[in-house]
């Protein structure tokens, strides 16, 4: 970063340098910088002061602003006991932010002035902090290069005169970032020169982009800290919005434009979209939370994969059976077909398939029905719900005959408001009936017999 | 405070939720383009389609095996069927139908026949055409026998009988 050492030192500011010490180089901070940091210092304060600026000036300043958003801490405000307006800032408890404590020293806050050096020293912990807090000294940095009042205009923004306006409808999250402009309420005079600067790579019209790769500090181009956060105290919530606004100058200036500008909307709306796509496939789904769709997800893909194998073991033995039967038929003995392809199943070591036992499990819900299919080899057992009165029990046997389905065992009957059924059965020999077949079906006449029967009276 | 934490930790667990159920359903997917949110849910939505269509296909393939052969399939029940009639006889169960009252319009009713294919629906054709509501269904079957045991409101006008509704529904089984 260039800075004009030259310029800085013109300036006789109110700041005080017998307020810096060297302690806080030994927080780590290179030397070099914390010699930046004291010039940063000197000509921030003096805009506070003076707002007196120069263009040339104000490059400088800007350019400061880089490192000042970095790394600058409490050291501002320390020295500038006599800074009017920063008391203002300071002051003000509508305008003043209120951020994560946790993340702070306590007493840092406040604004202590009586205690230079341990402030300094405090100041310098930032570095050790994460990054939210860094970046909190936006805010009690008398930056005129911070947004001056309505002088940026976004494309999705209001132009109200808090330029929080826009951020209202943003959720909150935590990889987000929000611009504040924590002097606004000052009036300061519209500083558009310097914010030209700033800007002048973004194009008109720009709109929020989406922030891929991370974000980066508004006006830093190399820096990696995240966005800036606030924390506005009124509402006591969080107003973020993303970063992407920080990656307005990174943006335009390494010249990415590989994808169309999502906004942060847009891509709710998209990722809500795939949700409901997602809860569209799956045959029966209940509640539209995101966490129920993604659970029913998971049902179902497991259910697919049941479902392929069985479907895949059953064309294996229809194969199988096919085969061993034109075998025989070349043997030229009819009797024995029957009988060798009865103990099939059992010792075929030819297919591997062949060996290995069926199972299945599978769950089918209607409006009014709930089915539930479970085949371990060739019985399947049939669980049925039903929420209304119809006769049922007569209906699903007949569907069991079309299925080829015997019925070894049924039991059931009504509880409360609901029919309820266990139904054995088991499939005959040659049939390849699959689990999603017979509970389709029971459910398929089920629901036809409902529509059938006119609504009457429950006794 | 008090409610802003519980509130906080019911949105961590929530959001802890989701974020569990996604990383399972990446762990089912087995092509995944991207360690991102969104990305997992596309890849999901794709392999459930194509998940979809192998099940259409190999069903397709397995109605065409389907069609086939049928000779096997007409011996197997015939088979059955005699076997149920002489395991009956061995074990001397008959055909037998019995009806005891228990109280109110309740009667318990338990009737025993041969096991044959499709007998069973007819019964309960023949018992609900005739009026009797089963409240509670139980059918079992062994040896070639079929018992069904039943509770059932009679309907018809007049005082119970027991003798009649059962020789009422011996007839019923006997025309089966």
């Amino acid at each position: 970063m260039e800075i004009n050492h030259s310029k800085m030192y013109e300036e006789p500011g109110c700041f005080d340098p017998n307020n810096f010490t060297a302690e806080g180089a030994g927080s780590g901070f290179p030397q070099a910088v914390q010699k930046q940091f004291e010039e940063n210092m000197d000509l921030s304060v003096d805009e506070l002061s003076y707002h007196h600026h120069t263009h040339q000036e104000d490059a400088a300043v800007s350019a400061m602003e880089l490192e000042l958003q970095k790394h600058l801490a409490f050291k501002v405000e320390n020295c500038d006991n006599n800074t009017h307006m920063l008391q203002q800032v300071v002051d003000d408890p509508n305008q003043l932010l209120s951020y994560d404590h946790a993340n702070w020293n306590t007493g840092d806050i406040g604004f202590n002035q009586d205690d230079p050096e341990q402030n300094g020293h405090r100041s310098f912990n930032i570095n050790s902090l994460p990054q939210t807090p860094d970046l909190l000294n936006l805010f009690h940095l008398p930056s005129s290069s911070l947004l001056p009042n309505s002088s940026i205009s976004f494309a999705n923004s209001n132009h109200d005169t808090t330029s929080l306006g826009f951020i209202k409808d943003l959720p909150a999250s935590h990889s987000t970032s929000v611009l504040y402009d924590p002097l606004f309420h000052l009036n300061l005079p519209p500083q558009s020169p310097l914010f030209s600067e700033l800007f002048q790579s973004i194009p008109q019209g720009y709109s929020l982009p989406t922030s891929r790769g991370g974000a980066s500090s508004l006006f830093g181009d190399e820096r990696d800290s995240s966005g800036v956060t606030a924390y506005q105290d009124g509402d006591g919530g969080m107003l973020e919005f993303t970063r992407d606004m920080a990656c307005i100058v990174r943006r335009s200036e390494t010249g990415k434009k590989k994808k169309p500008f999502t906004t942060e909307r847009q891509r709710r709306e998209q990722w809500n979209d795939k949700f409901e796509a997602l809860r569209n496939m799956v045959p029966s789904p209940t509640k539209s939370d995101r966490a129920s769709i993604v659970g029913d997800a998971i049902e179902y893909i497991k259910e697919l994969l049941r479902t392929v194998n069985e479907i895949k073991l059953l064309a294996e033995r229809k194969r199988c059976v096919r085969e061993r039967s034109k075998r025989h038929k070349t043997e030229d003995d009819a009797g024995e077909d029957v009988k060798n392809c009865n103990i099939w199943p059992l010792g075929d070591p030819e297919q591997s398939y062949i060996g290995s036992l069926r199972s299945s499990w599978l769950q089918r819900k209607s409006k009014d029905t709930e089915v539930d299919v479970r085949i371990i080899d060739d019985e399947v057992t049939i669980k049925l719900f039903q929420r209304k009165k119809i006769d049922c029990l007569l209906f699903v046997s007949k569907v069991l005959e079309e299925l080829k389905l015997d019925l070894h065992h049924v039991a059931g009957g009504q509880i409360g408001d609901y029919y309820s059924f266990l139904f054995n059965t088991k499939i005959c020999e040659g049939s390849s009936l699959y689990a999603g077949a017979i509970a389709n079906k029971v459910i398929e006449v089920m629901d036809r017999e409902y529509a059938a029967v006119p609504p009457t009276i429950s006794y | 405070m008090d409610y802003k934490s519980k509130n906080l930790v019911a949105e961590r667990k929530r959001r802890k939720k989701l974020g569990d159920r996604l990383l399972n359903l990446r762990a089912l997917v087995p092509r995944i383009t991207n360690m991102k949110k969104e990305t997992i849910i596309e890849d999901a939505i794709n392999y459930i389609q194509e998940l979809q269509e192998n099940v259409k296909f190999l069903t397709g393939k397995l109605q065409l095996l389907e069609v086939e052969p049928f000779s096997e399939e007409e011996a197997n029940p015939k088979r059955e069927e005699t076997n149920t009639v002489e395991d009956m006889k061995k074990c001397g169960i008959q055909e037998n139908v019995e009806v005891s009252y228990m109280s109110g319009n309740k009667v318990q009713i338990k009737i025993i026949f041969e096991k044959k294919r499709g007998k069973f629906t007819k019964l309960l054709e023949a018992i609900t055409s005739h009026g009797f509501q089963l409240s509670d269904t139980s059918m079992t079957s062994s040896k070639g026998a079929t018992l069904v045991s039943f509770f059932a409101e009679v309907t018809y006008d007049g005082t119970l009988a027991v003798e009649e509704t059962r020789k009422s529904l011996l007839q019923i089984v006997r025309s089966m």
